[in-house]
């Protein structure tokens, strides 16, 4: 009844940290062989990838092509596996700053990094691990899913988990009354049926606009969008794939690549953003390029935000400041990009011009700085999202979520038809659980609590 | 010194000692119960009345444990109700007032007649304990008495301080003398304790009230008796009265409010939430305009009658100012002042499952003691200790309820495993399996044990099981009878009581059941029919649950070695060593992922290693 994710590969440093030797990169899922393929250069070129053998070759990064590491990869076939789902195995010299940067590489290729655990969880949900009968298992992952969301969750004060908070609140409240009137029948008046259904009613229409919105996010709706504007050639497509954790854009050597504007959903945190590539900002030299930087121009000027690229291999232009000047006014990022490359712009030199605009040097190239850009694109941008346009984006929350809404319809039919309202209790007490498995929370004595701050009860 | 010497001793006989008392008696053992004062012996210490929700469902499994507390307050019952009729059946539950010096001379009767079992009238003062191991107790006036096991119940009365207003002095309960050498022999024994708080309102002269004003309340028309074991008629003898408070009287308590030993910060303890005093109310519920009370008869020959709502702490002139703003009460007398008691208590974290004390063997608590309230959360606690204190000295395997069985398993193991802050109350809410552990199915539940104790006779027994053959057949004859309700589907007639507007009196209609059943047993069937999903989605929940629990810790399980493990879980894993998940859950400082991630671990490695991989593969974990 869950996401089991299974979809999607995971992948993580398989090896403690720190530890000397041998280190292991571990990729599990439908996609681990072609990601892996992606990385891996067999020494004998013509090499084919069997099960079970190992296979000696070279790791390589595959948007410049360059190795950095040798070592083993092994390929374990569904379902012969740990986790009964294609598995790959890199047996590398083990440098943590070169695991990790294969774990990057894979992420960029599609993989997912893997939470704590879950690789054993796979082979729970695969019935690798069989000592469990079927019906323990949805527990489990209800429960696995607790420590995921806790994971996930942690030191993040986002708007979900704070709607999520809201949300259980209410459905306490809500149960707070029906207990207050079962455990003490002898004070005042009972709440009324249409008094239980608006309460429920309310609750539900956040939820489901919740669930709504992950369908809005699949969709490429509405949202906060962020454009990526700047000249031609300055990494606007390679920043655009970066933030996107997957190849969507073409990229070249040559200025004029993107023509026509991309959309798509990238992820910070628990918040989602829409963000467009789009043609380079300068004198357009054909009528294709005009029509770009037309369209470019008005999703600018729509747009909420912006991250305006500076080629940090050429000197600052008179073209980059009138760019600069013309949306100086808008809520805007100036990223300095290319910054591996021999600098011919410094951040000072922009800096000094533009000491009031946020400012962050990257390489798009090689990852650098990005954590310090996603956080500014965070922190300068997440606050515009409206609270009803918050973005459920797991699909594992949704299905909770969804279960929920079910939840709460049953409690409030129950109430309606004049079935025992117990039995509307157990439906509610069912949804505060399932809260928990959203946000990793749960505590057991927040309804006593409840009945006890609100009610004036007992004698 | 032959003659001295029992297998149980007993000391403090109100209602949790009692209960013991009589169990461990009734299951063939001697037993000694040493109270204060014979004329007090299951005195009820506040409110004239038995039962209520979870209460009443306490009483109902005490019961059918062969207890006795059901049994007395039909006995001695004067007003009887169901709460919650117009509710399903799991939320329904007995509640009677009882004529308080009945319920006292009944059971001191009933103790006197019970074979096995000696009073005596005394002051335990200490224990006497060898090697970690209990052998008697020692009373105030010299007298020894030794005992291979020894129950403490001496409810409110350790330390006990009692205020009314600013003045306060030490007392058990109004006007008795306070346990101070008990809590001290407890302590040195390095049990840990607590202060609580609680009240009581004050007793007004019936002959000074003015009745007319009041709303009278009768009591069922059909009195639902909380023992199955009772076959004389119920009947209701008086009436309760409801009434409110007023803004003049909120008035009075606000002007005195710092005369308050709780307002003015001399009480330390920690008071009940779902017990306010009148002072608590009107200052937390400001915006209330009045707070209702009952006025409720303490007995048939008696004038005084318990102002249940008025609970209060304040000085006597207040009191007495509070009542003159109630019209009705304006010249009523106070026969007894409302007061507050601050007791010692004893953290029930300290406790096994069967309410032995860790530290000490053969030592066991039962009622307020353990941070608890109520006639029948200390009853329940009593019957059960004095159940394992009998089954310890026999060698026989211990009896622990659990939670999904009997509201005794939930009180117990929240006792033990969360500890309390305030006096703890049992509430319907604190079940996780609320639909199943209901009055009509107490003795489905909990019968069968009682028989195997000698707590419940060989009559009483077949009684029962010839109700639970009636029970199935008329379950097992609304399965397989097919109607055809307003000419639609054709369906059984369990599926057709299942409607959420169908009665049984509409199954009816369609003929006569296999077997005549009893208004009772009738609300057994509805629930079993009408919860039926849910029973059967907790009973695969709680095999879930206890499958889980089963599974055992390899000896030498490092906890250190999990990441995302808390370090309070690591340190508590290691220093407790527990056997089972089962026991591990019920350690201090784990939630629930913590659990959880345990879980994956061990069974991982309870995998068959098929492959030579297997190690290696799990190092990531
Ligand atoms: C002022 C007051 C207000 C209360 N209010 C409420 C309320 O609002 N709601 C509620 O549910 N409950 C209330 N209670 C609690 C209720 O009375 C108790 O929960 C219940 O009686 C506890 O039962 P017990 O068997 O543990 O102890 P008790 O009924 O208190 O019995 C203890 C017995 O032990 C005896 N004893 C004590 N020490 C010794 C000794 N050293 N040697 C020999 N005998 C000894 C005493 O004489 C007494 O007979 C109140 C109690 C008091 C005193
Ligand atoms: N060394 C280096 N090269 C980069 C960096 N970012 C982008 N490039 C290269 O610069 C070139 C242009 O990158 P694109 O991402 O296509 O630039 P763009 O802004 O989308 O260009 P147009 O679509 O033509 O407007 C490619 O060759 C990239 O590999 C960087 O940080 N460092
Ligand atoms: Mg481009």
């Amino acid at each position: 009844m869950y996401d089991l994710s299974l979809i999607e590969t995971i992948v993580a440093v398989s090896t403690p940290p720190g530890s000397g030797g041998i280190g292991v990169v571990r990729l599990s899922g439908p996609a681990a062989l072609k990601i892996a393929r992606a990385l891996f250069r067999p020494k004998e070129t013509k090499r084919k990838f069997e099960p079970g053998r190992a296979v000696l070759g070279s790791i390589a990064d595959p948007g410049d092509g360059r190795p950095f590491d040798e070592g083993f990869l092994l390929f374990f076939k569904a379902p012969r596996s740990y986790t009964r789902e294609d598995v790959v195995e890199f047996h590398l010299h083990g440098s943590p700053v070169i695991l990790e940067e294969i774990v990057r590489l894979a992420v960029r290729q599609g993989a997912r990094p893997a939470l704590p655990g879950e690789f054993t969880l796979r082979a729970f949900l695969t019935g690798r691990l069989d000592f469990l009968q079927a019906e323990a298992v949805d527990d489990l992952i209800r429960s696995t899913s607790l420590a995921q969301a806790k994971s996930a969750f942690r030191g993040v004060e986002g708007a979900l988990s704070k709607k999520i908070a809201t949300l259980r609140d209410g459905v306490i409240a809500l149960i707070a009354r029906i207990e207050a009137d079962i455990e003490f029948p002898e004070e005042g008046r009972p709440a009324s049926k249409k008094d239980y259904a608006d309460k429920i009613d309310r609750i539900r229409s956040t939820v489901d606009i919740l669930v709504r919105s992950y369908e809005k996010g699949k969709a490429l709706g509405e949202g906060v969008t962020i454009a990526l504007v700047g000249l031609a050639n300055s990494g606007k497509s390679t920043l655009f794939n970066d933030l996107l954790e997957e190849p969507r854009a073409i990229v070249t050597p040559f200025p004029g690549t993107t023509r026509d504007y991309l959309r798509e959903i990238i992820r910070i945190k628990d918040a989602s953003f829409l963000l467009v590539d789009m043609a380079g900002l300068g004198r357009p030299s054909s009528p294709v390029e005009r029509e770009g930087v037309r369209r470019g121009k008005k999703i600018a000027a729509e747009s909420d935000g912006l991250l305006l690229l500076l080629d940090g291999s050429r000197r600052f232009s008179a073209a980059d400041g009138a760019l600069i000047e013309s949306y100086r006014s808008r809520r805007i990022i100036l990223v300095l990009n290319k910054t591996d490359l021999p600098e011919k712009t410094s951040m000072a030199d922009v800096n000094c011009r533009f000491p009031d605009l946020p400012l962050v040097g990257i390489s798009a190239l090689k990852g650098n700085g990005l954590a310090e850009l996603r956080k500014m694109i965070y922190d300068l941008f997440f606050h515009l999202i409206p609270a009803d346009e918050i973005i459920v984006f797991r699909k594992r929350d949704k299905l909770l979520l969804e279960e929920i809404s079910v939840r709460l319809l049953r409690a409030k039919g129950m109430i309606l038809r004049g079935r025992p309202i117990e039995l509307a209790a157990e439906e509610a007490r069912e949804v505060v659980a399932l809260t928990g498995y959203l946000t990793g929370e749960i505590r057991a004595d927040d309804i006593l609590d409840d009945i006890f701050s609100r009610f004036c009860i007992g004698k | 010194m032959a003659s001295e010497s029992y297998d149980v001793a007993i000391v403090g006989a109100g209602h949790a000692g009692c209960e013991a008392a009589v169990a461990a008696a009734n299951m063939d053992c001697s037993a000694c119960l040493i109270t204060m004062h014979f004329e007090t012996i299951a005195q009820m210490s506040c409110n004239p009345a038995v039962g209520g929700l979870a209460k009443g469902h306490l009483v109902r499994e005490i019961d059918a444990l062969g207890g006795i507390m059901g049994l007395l307050a039909d006995e001695t019952g004067i007003h009887f109700r169901l709460l919650n009729r117009s509710r399903g059946a799991a939320v329904q539950a007995p509640r009677a007032q009882c004529d308080k010096s009945r319920y006292r001379l009944e059971m001191k009767e009933r103790l006197e007649k019970t074979p096995g079992l000696t009073i005596y009238q005394g002051i335990v003062t200490g224990l006497i304990v060898e090697k970690n191991r209990i052998r008697g107790v020692a009373c105030g006036d010299g007298r020894v008495i030794s005992a291979k096991a020894v129950i403490l119940t001496p409810g409110t009365f350790l330390n006990g301080l009692i205020h009314i207003g600013l003045s306060s002095y030490p007392a058990g309960r109004a006007n008795e003398p306070p346990s101070v050498e008990l809590s001290e022999a407890i302590q040195k024994l390095g049990l840990k304790t607590f202060r609580l708080k609680t009240g009581t309102p004050m007793r007004l002269d019936g002959k000074t009230i003015d009745w007319t004003v009041f709303e009278a309340q009768s009591g069922d028309e059909e009195p639902v008796p909380f023992s199955l074991r009772t076959e004389k008629k119920l009947e209701n003898k008086v009436f309760c009265h409801l009434g409110y408070t007023n803004e003049k009287t909120h008035r009075v308590i606000r002007r005195d409010l710092h005369k308050s030993p709780l307002y003015s910060g001399r009480i330390r303890g920690l008071g009940p939430r779902y017990c306010p005093s009148i002072e608590d109310k009107v200052v937390k519920f400001s915006h209330h305009p009045r707070h209702q009370f009952f006025l409720e008869p303490e007995g048939l020959n008696t004038s005084e009658i318990y102002v249940n709502g008025l609970s209060s702490s304040l000085p006597y002139d207040t009191q007495r100012d509070i009542l003159r703003t109630i019209p009705g009460l304006k010249d009523s007398k106070i026969l007894r002042p409302a007061y507050a008691i601050e007791y010692d208590a004893v953290l029930p974290t300290q406790l096994l499952p069967t309410l032995e004390t860790r530290p000490v063997d053969g030592l066991y608590l039962a009622g307020q003691i353990n941070g608890t309230s109520g006639y029948e959360e200390a009853a329940a606690q009593g019957l059960m200790a004095g159940i394992n204190a009998v089954l310890k000295i026999r060698r026989k395997n211990p009896f622990i309820l659990r939670r999904d069985q009997a509201y005794i398993g939930v009180l117990i193991d929240d006792l033990i495993s969360k500890g309390v802050e305030e006096p703890y109350r049992l509430f319907t809410s604190r079940a996780e399996h609320r639909l199943g552990l209901r009055i009509d199915n107490a003795d489905s539940r909990l019968s069968a044990y009682g028989r195997e104790f000698g707590l419940l006779s060989e009559r009483d027994f077949v009684h029962f099981q010839k109700k639970e053959k009636r029970l199935s057949s008329v379950l097992a004859y609304l399965e397989k009878t097919k109607v055809v309700p307003e000419r639609k589907d054709r369906i059984s007639l369990k599926e057709y009581l299942r409607r959420p507007d169908i009665g049984f009196e509409n199954v009816l209609e369609y003929g006569p059941m296999p077997e005549a059943l009893s208004p009772e047993e009738i609300r057994h069937v509805v629930a079993e029919v009408k919860y039926e999903g849910y029973l059967k989605k907790q009973e695969t929940e709680v095999a879930r649950i206890m499958k889980m629990d089963g599974m055992r810790i390899p000896a030498g399980f490092n906890a250190s070695l999990i990441p995302g493990l808390g370090r309070e879980a690591v340190e508590n894993v290691a220093k407790h060593k527990p056997k089972s998940i089962g026991e591990m859950k019920k350690l201090p400082g784990l939630t629930p992922s913590d659990v959880m991630n345990v879980f994956i671990h061990i069974s991982t490695r309870n995998v068959p290693r098929g492959t030579s991989r297997g190690k290696m593969l799990l190092k990531d974990e």
